[in-house]
């Protein structure tokens, strides 16, 4: 993190070194050397107050520890913050947010549609990142026109794409989703899911395959990492970006490229054979998906991807644990045979007897929610403090250290929602709200 | 049951286009009984996602049957066009009454009229577990009888999945110019996990109280982002009288949330004949607590459909109270032998049936 986010200044206060923080020190008032400290809050005298850029603070510092044996008393009061400006910044229609994720040709941020008021997330490409991908640009390109023409409920919607020649950059609007299922599985216990919630995925995960195998598109990289799940709950299969439109005039759904992601690949393309099924290259990914998903653990594992697609290409799959029950078994064995031929197609998997009955929840066992390393746990907009920033300019701007405990005094250290906030209607709350745009509570003062 | 045969009909007005432009309502006369329905003629060709908003329409029309929500009769297809079938509402729909008619808002007793049937029609959608999503003065039809109906069922939504109660989370389908979202409840707009619920429509109606009451919409001359921060952060709307709308100064912020978006408020004279109006007047007490009540922030306070019905505000509706009445100066929809177009419309479906080849032999 940016170490000018926040500073140290005293040596006996300190905020913590938290991402959330959102506040820098404008300045500090010059530290009075008498004990009687009697300066008056509000507007300081411009001549009491000596303006210090970042290295002057820098040396301050340096300062203080060469001199270590000396502290300043530095009230409380003339420690004076500047509140991180939410610069609201809007590319075409669209406000932007904070990031939601990041990857390894760009970011991924949460966007408001401002005419409609829609929540998406747009994925933003550099092109300059994008060449040092392999296949990177043309993925893109592909991904784009994949994305234009499907439109199922379970296939992630291209909503816009906008480029910005100046900038080198382009931007793939989507639909606002709070999770994807690798983040909820690596924060749940034994890292899978209750088969009931196993079930309700794999469902919508086999309509939405139904759908893209029924165009002739093969997504070929099928896994948890890029299933992801609305506000509402709906699986959204996502990342089209090694996908293939197959030649609708073949019989045959023969590909002749691989690129997805190791763990989840078949044994045909380990081995590196020439031509492959593509629609049984997503059948196998997503048996590996279905095994992760329900047992925490992968068919075939190794230290490294060499010895994995090894294992892969020559050896048998690891046998689906007893404990999942003999029709779970069963559907894995199937989908996760080693011939091509004998894995069965969509249909056949969805009149299978586990797809069929839904499994009922355990004793013990609890629903994994959604949850992003970033967001609230109800994934509120990040948006809005941006829109607080652009509509209410003359919020305040600057505050002071002993405001800020006094803030702190009052909220304690519960999140305060904004319908608290609203419900209780004093100006002053407003005003702060304004200040720290609900970021408070995640200062930890001494 | 209607017959699904365009010549059964005889066009006799124009009454409004709507849905962006995709819809036209004509007023018709249904020749074998001499009934006054209402034809909403759908060109569906203009975009596949419509249509299967408009099959939804349909579908939870025929499945509700209420005395406040305006009935299905029946519908068919006749060349390229969709045509569905409503009774005549012979008074048109509120919003057409405010900008024709009551551009500083309907009088407080037919407003209680009005909202009492609202608030039927959203007690029986609430018991049937439907959530309006975008109750406003333009889906309140005002009837010959004098009662209201609800319409715009096509944003509806159902909070029932799988044989389980849910709460629901995304925006309603987008209407052309996103008009819809002024009366949307906050935690709706919000989009987040917690979702929303039937409350969501008592929001609504607290807006559609201010907008029978004032003539304006609240937030129609703010950009929308601001609309959305404004509610996020629980300012409310008002109603407009002595008590909320002090005549001699006038703070920025009302001035721009209250200015009528339509007609009077384009001029500097009718503003201002405005402002007189809303100064000078007195709405009740127990007006202003309803309409508060119904537009509070957090969901869980706001009062039910049934607990707004037996609001202290219904108690001035005596029952020889009937809205025409009340509503005098508006004219009710009435065959125009003067509207060209609508004649001319008429003139091309004969053609069209010309046209049409009975016996196709291969």
């Amino acid at each position: 993190m940016d170490p000018r986010m926040c500073r140290k200044i005293s040596s006996s206060e300190s905020l913590p070194e938290d991402e959330n923080v959102e506040y820098e020190v404008s300045n500090i008032m010059a530290p009075q050397e008498s004990e009687e400290n009697f300066l008056i809050e509000g507007s300081p005298e411009p001549n009491s107050v000596t303006w210090l850029d970042d290295d002057q603070i820098d040396e301050l510092d340096l300062n203080l520890d060469q001199t270590n044996l000396l502290f300043h008393r530095v009230d409380s009061a003339d420690i004076i913050y500047r509140s991180k400006k939410k610069k609201c910044k809007m590319v075409g229609k669209y406000v932007m947010g904070d990031v939601l994720g990041e990857g390894s040709y760009g970011k991924v941020k949460e966007m408001l549609d401002s005419e409609s008021l829609c929540r998406r997330a747009v994925k933003i490409l550099k092109k300059r990142k994008l060449r040092r991908i392999p296949n990177g640009e043309q993925n893109v390109q592909r991904e784009i026109q994949l994305l234009r023409i499907l439109r199922h409920k379970n296939v992630i919607e291209l909503v816009d794409v906008m480029y910005n020649d100046e900038k080198q950059k382009m931007y793939l609007v989507m639909e606002f989703c709070v999770g994807v299922l690798q983040d909820m599985l690596e924060a749940s216990p034994g890292k899978k899911f209750p088969q009931k919630q196993a079930h309700n995925y794999f469902t919508q995960l086999l309509d939405g395959l139904e759908y893209l195998h029924g165009q002739g598109v093969v997504h070929k990289d099928i896994k948890p990492g890029n299933l992801l799940l609305t506000l509402d709950q709906t699986l959204k299969i996502t990342d089209f970006g090694v996908a293939e439109a197959l030649d609708m005039f073949s019989p045959e759904d023969t590909c002749y490229t691989g690129q997805g992601s190791p763990a989840f690949q078949p044994p045909e393309i380990a081995n590196g054979a020439e031509q492959f099924s593509g629609t049984k290259v997503d059948i196998w990914s997503s048996g590996v998906t279905l095994y992760n998903m329900t047992t925490g653990r992968y068919p075939y594992e190794g230290d490294n991807v060499y010895r994995l697609l090894e294992a892969i290409g020559r050896g048998e799959p690891a046998p689906p644990p007893p404990a999942l029950g003999p029709a779970l078994g069963a559907l894995l064995t199937h989908m996760l045979k080693r011939d091509p031929a004998l894995r069965p197609s969509v249909h056949q998997i969805k009149r299978h007897a586990w797809v069929q009955a839904q499994p009922p929840l355990e004793p013990g066992e609890r629903f994994i929610q959604p949850r992003s390393r970033r967001s609230d746990e109800l994934h509120t907009s990040t948006v809005i403090p941006y829109l607080v920033e652009r509509h209410y300019a003359s919020a305040q701007e600057y505050f002071t250290e002993r405001d800020l405990r006094n803030d702190m005094g009052e909220g304690g250290s519960r999140t305060m929602s904004t319908a608290e906030l609203s419900d209780g209607e004093s100006t002053q709350q407003k005003r702060r709200w304004h200040s720290s745009c609900g970021r408070l509570p995640s200062c930890r003062l001494t | 049951m209607l017959n699904p045969d365009i010549n059964d009909y005889q066009l006799t007005s124009i009454i409004t286009e709507c849905c962006g432009g995709i819809a036209v309502v004509y007023s018709a006369l249904y020749k074998p009984t001499d009934r006054n329905v209402a034809l909403k003629r759908y060109f569906v060709d203009k975009s596949k996602e419509k249509a299967t908003l408009i099959q939804q329409d349909i579908m939870i029309r025929k499945e509700l049957q209420h005395p406040n929500i305006l009935p299905y009769l029946t519908s068919f297809v006749h060349g390229k066009e969709l045509y569905v079938v409503s009774p005549l509402m012979t008074f048109g729909s509120c919003r057409d009454i405010l900008d024709r008619y009551f551009h500083e808002g309907l009088p407080e007793l037919a407003c209680a009229l009005i909202l009492r049937d609202v608030l039927l029609a959203l007690q029986y959608l609430h018991r049937q577990l439907y959530v309006h999503r975008s109750v406003r003065a333009s889906h309140v039809l005002i009837g010959a009888d004098g009662l209201a109906r609800l319409s715009g069922l096509r944003s509806a939504a159902s909070m029932m999945s799988r044989g389980r109660r849910r709460t629901l989370h995304l925006l309603p389908p987008p209407d052309h110019d996103n008009a819809n979202l002024m009366w949307l409840s906050p935690e709706l707009l919000e989009q987040n996990l917690k979702g929303y619920d039937e409350r969501s429509d008592i929001y609504s109606l607290g807006v559609v109280c201010c907008e029978l009451a004032n003539g304006a919409v609240p937030f129609a001359e703010v950009p929308t982002t601001l609309m959305l921060t404004e509610k996020v952060r629980g300012s409310r709307p008002q109603l407009l009288d002595c008590s909320t709308f002090p005549e001699p100064s006038l703070d920025d912020e009302m001035k721009s949330m209250y200015n009528t978006d339509s007609g009077v408020g384009d001029t500097a004279e009718g503003e201002a004949r405005l402002r007189r109006v809303y100064a000078a007047r007195k709405l009740s007490d127990s007006f202003h607590h309803l309409s508060d009540m119904a537009l509070q922030r957090d969901p869980e306070k706001r009062p039910s459909a049934t607990q707004l019905l037996n609001h202290a505000f219904f108690r001035q509706v005596r029952r020889s109270d009937c809205l025409p009445g009340l509503i005098g100066r508006v004219k009710p929809i009435k065959p125009d032998p003067n509207d060209m177009s609508a004649l001319l419309l008429q003139q091309k479906m004969s053609d069209m049936e010309i046209e049409k080849i009975e016996d196709w032999d291969f």
